[in-house]
């Protein structure tokens, strides 16, 4: 069959069909009703009985009066007939039979018989056999007048039968053809029927199949997908979604979504869900979803959908996808950002530094003619002057002469030599050149070491060494530059202790720093002095008449500074005490 | 013709007036299967049974008429009639066989008088059989219509 239905042809021909199906039947159910309505015979049309008994009444009553004539009968059969023929005539003057009376044009004859026999009536009453041949010849007419009403009537009845019928069969006729009709209509609907059910099944099956399809990208689809109907129970849960979930689909189709997971009623998710139940579409990324027996939450990203049937919303779908991939790379770029910005502000640090430094070298250069005019001018003053009078004596001056004042003038130098040293020293420092490879120490070691050289050199200063009574286990410093501090704060107090004290190095350490101590006595710093000491080229009240340049506490800070400790002042008012702080670990210096 | 029977009746006939007196005319003569086997009764002893009036159409008159008689079912069961039908012969010598179930299933009347007036021979009378014709859209149908016997005088219970 290659019929091919075309939708709206067929829907205007089913419509046509149904419209005609329906006319087509109440016309010949209105034409049937009519026939039915018409087929009520009327006793009116029994107008040939009426007449004919009418003539019978007349005939016998003619007869009757001939026997009375001979005697032959009594007043009471007169009376009898005669009622029976006034009867007769009273049902031809009654409603529908006068009128047909009246239609058949003899209404006039029968008043006149009517009239007739009321005029005979005295004489009916009181029958005498002289009176028979008038009357008989009154009643004469009677059934000739009652005969040609009989004929009338049987042509008017006939006529009135044959226009009846043939209303009848016009009317069938048109039933006929009308049911003919309807059974076309119903022809076409019943393959209209037959037509739309195929393409139903049709379409069904596509339907089906689609559904099939679909059914099929769902379960297989990596994602996680549900679905949710308005009241928010659940009604579709792939495979995907139960491994995401660890849920069967079982466990989690027709029941209330936030009862199958704590996840879905959390509050982002719960309001994506009612906003998509609302017609919305709703994106939320990155929320972290626990799994069973898991410490670290899966990352997904959910998009929400609401289902719609033409503008109604029938529910919401869900899609979840695993974005923990995702998300530590975004960590991990996170990280390494942060560690570029560390590198940057490190390097950043260590430009500034190079820059401080080049200014520093700079600055020095800058004061160095300064230094050299105020510091050197003394001992080159010296020099100058104990050669000069070398020179002036001449070959008068006694070996003795020459010996001390050469000497002089050589010490003059020798401090000139030293005090360019330390100044190239404190320059240094000052440029940076000097750096700090820092090691964990053992700190008592270099004590050992300081002490045991100074006591050589210091003409037999008591130098007393006291340890702690527990390990205070290393220092992270330099061990060179901690040992210079050390030889610095040492000497100092050998140079500045009162005669015959001891000088006392003493050392010890708490959680973070260890601690060196030195303590001399006699020769305290004066109060107001306190504060300038470590500056550069400060030289107190009390180092007049040592010697000096004023820049060795300058670099044992600034050395002890470098490496994350410190030196400080501890005087009190016999004891000057100068300590050391150097850190027992690792610290950034920043 | 006068009935003779009269010492043969029963109590339940006492109600009607059976006589021999010439001037009480018979109208209506009933015989057949009922209890006396013929009954002549005249216009006292119908006017003895309950009255009942009917206000109906007729096949051959125009418009609605009253008609006052008594119900036929009345009289029959006063007689005990048992029979199948009733055959009815009017004067005018008409003769029609009507089912008794008619007298039972409506109230068919038998009228002496329409709108208040007697019925006459000369007319419809003296007595007319009268269904409802206008209560029973069954009635209106010519086949009852045949049933309404005008000049009614005998009954013939079968």
């Amino acid at each position: 069959m290659t019929l091919r239905w075309n939708p709206a042809v067929g829907f205007g021909l089913t419509l046509a069909a149904v419209f005609l199906f329906a006319v087509l039947m109440v016309f010949s159910m209105f034409r049937m009703f009519e026939v039915e309505n018409a087929m009520r015979v009327n006793a009116e049309h029994n107008m040939l009985w009426v007449l004919h008994k009418g003539e019978v009444a007349a005939l016998r009553m003619a007869e009757t009066m001939a026997l009375a004539e001979n005697n032959a009968t009594d007043q009471d059969q007169i009376s009898l007939r005669f009622d029976i023929l006034l009867s007769r005539i009273a049902l031809l003057n009654d409603g529908p039979q006068r009128r047909f009376v009246e239609g058949i044009g003899l209404a006039k004859e029968l008043d006149d018989l009517t009239l007739t026999l009321e005029e005979i009536q005295p004489l009916i009453d009181k029958f005498k056999p002289a009176d028979g041949p008038r009357l008989r010849a009154t009643l004469e007419p009677v059934p000739r007048l009652f005969g040609r009403a009989a004929n009338a009537a049987m042509i008017a009845d006939w006529d009135e039968l044959g226009g009846r019928l043939e209303v009848y069969r016009s009317h069938l006729r048109q039933t006929i053809a009308s049911l003919i009709g309807i059974m076309l209509a119903g022809g076409i609907l019943t393959v209209a029927l037959f037509l739309s059910l195929r393409q139903s099944r049709r379409d069904n099956s596509m339907l089906r199949r689609e559904r099939d399809f679909s059914g099929l990208l769902i379960s297989s689809s990596g994602e996680g997908i549900l679905a949710v109907d308005r009241t928010g129970r659940c009604t579709l849960w792939n495979d995907a979604m139960e491994k995401l979930m660890g849920k069967s689909a079982q466990q989690a189709v027709g029941r209330p979504l936030r009862n199958v997971a704590g996840f879905f009623d959390i509050s982002p998710v719960r309001e994506g869900i009612a906003r998509a139940l609302h017609g919305h579409t709703e994106h939320l990324t990155l929320q972290p979803l626990f799994q069973p027996h898991r410490d670290i939450p899966l990352r997904v990203d959910l998009r929400f959908f609401p289902l719609r049937n033409d503008d109604e919303t029938l529910g919401a779908i869900l899609f979840l996808n695993d974005a923990t991939d995702r998300y530590k790379a975004l960590q991990k770029d996170a990280q390494d950002r942060d560690r570029l910005e560390e590198l940057v502000s490190e390097r950043t640090r260590d430009l500034d530094n190079a820059l401080q430094r080049e200014r520093s070298a700079a600055k020095l250069y800058r004061n160095f003619a300064a230094m050299v005019s105020h510091q050197f001018r003394t001992p080159l003053a010296v020099a100058d002057s104990a050669l000069q009078r070398l020179i002036r004596r001449g070959t008068r001056a006694t070996p003795e002469e020459i010996n001390e004042r050469a000497t002089r003038a050589r010490d003059a130098i020798d401090g000139l030599t030293r005090l360019v040293d330390s100044t190239m020293d404190a320059a240094r420092l000052d440029a940076g050149l000097i750096g700090a490879r820092r090691t964990a120490c053992d700190l008592g070691q270099i004590v050992n070491t300081v002490c045991a050289y100074q006591r050589t050199t210091a003409d037999g200063r008591q130098i007393v060494i006291r340890q702690p009574t527990e390990d205070p286990g290393t220092a992270f410093c330099d061990p060179a530059h901690a040992e210079q501090v050390l030889e610095n704060l040492v000497s100092n107090a050998v140079k500045y202790a009162a005669p015959d004290t001891p000088i006392v190095v003493t050392y010890h350490s708490d959680a973070e720093n260890l601690f060196c101590d030195v303590s001399n006595e006699g020769n305290p710093i004066p109060e107001k002095e306190r504060a300038q000491i470590f500056v550069r080229n400060f030289r107190g009240t009390n180092s007049v008449g040592s010697k000096g340049t004023g820049v060795g506490l300058f670099i044992a800070r600034t050395l002890a500074r470098m490496q994350g400790g410190d030196v400080s002042l501890l005087s009190s008012a016999e004891t000057t005490t100068f300590r050391l702080t150097l850190p027992r670990f690792y610290e950034s210096l920043i | 013709m006068q009935t003779q029977a009269g010492a043969g009746l029963v109590g339940v006939l006492c109600v009607f007036a059976f006589t021999a007196n010439a001037q009480n005319d018979v109208i209506l003569r009933v015989s057949g299967q009922i209890s006396g086997g013929t009954v002549s009764l005249d216009r006292e002893a119908i006017s003895a049974l309950p009255s009942v009036q009917i206000i109906t159409t007729t096949s051959v008159t125009d418009g609605k008429h009253s008609f006052t008689g008594f119900l036929m079912r009345d009289l029959l069961d006063r007689l005990d009639a048992e029979g199948e039908t009733v055959t009815a012969i009017a004067v005018n010598d008409y003769v029609v066989d009507i089912p008794m179930a008619d007298f039972y299933d409506y109230d068919v009347i038998v009228a002496d008088s329409m709108d208040g007036v007697a019925l006459s021979r000369a007319d419809k009378g003296p007595l007319w059989i009268i269904y409802p014709r206008d209560e029973h859209e069954v009635l209106q149908d010519i086949r009852y219509d045949y049933r309404w016997v005008w000049q009614l005088s005998q009954l013939e219970v079968r």
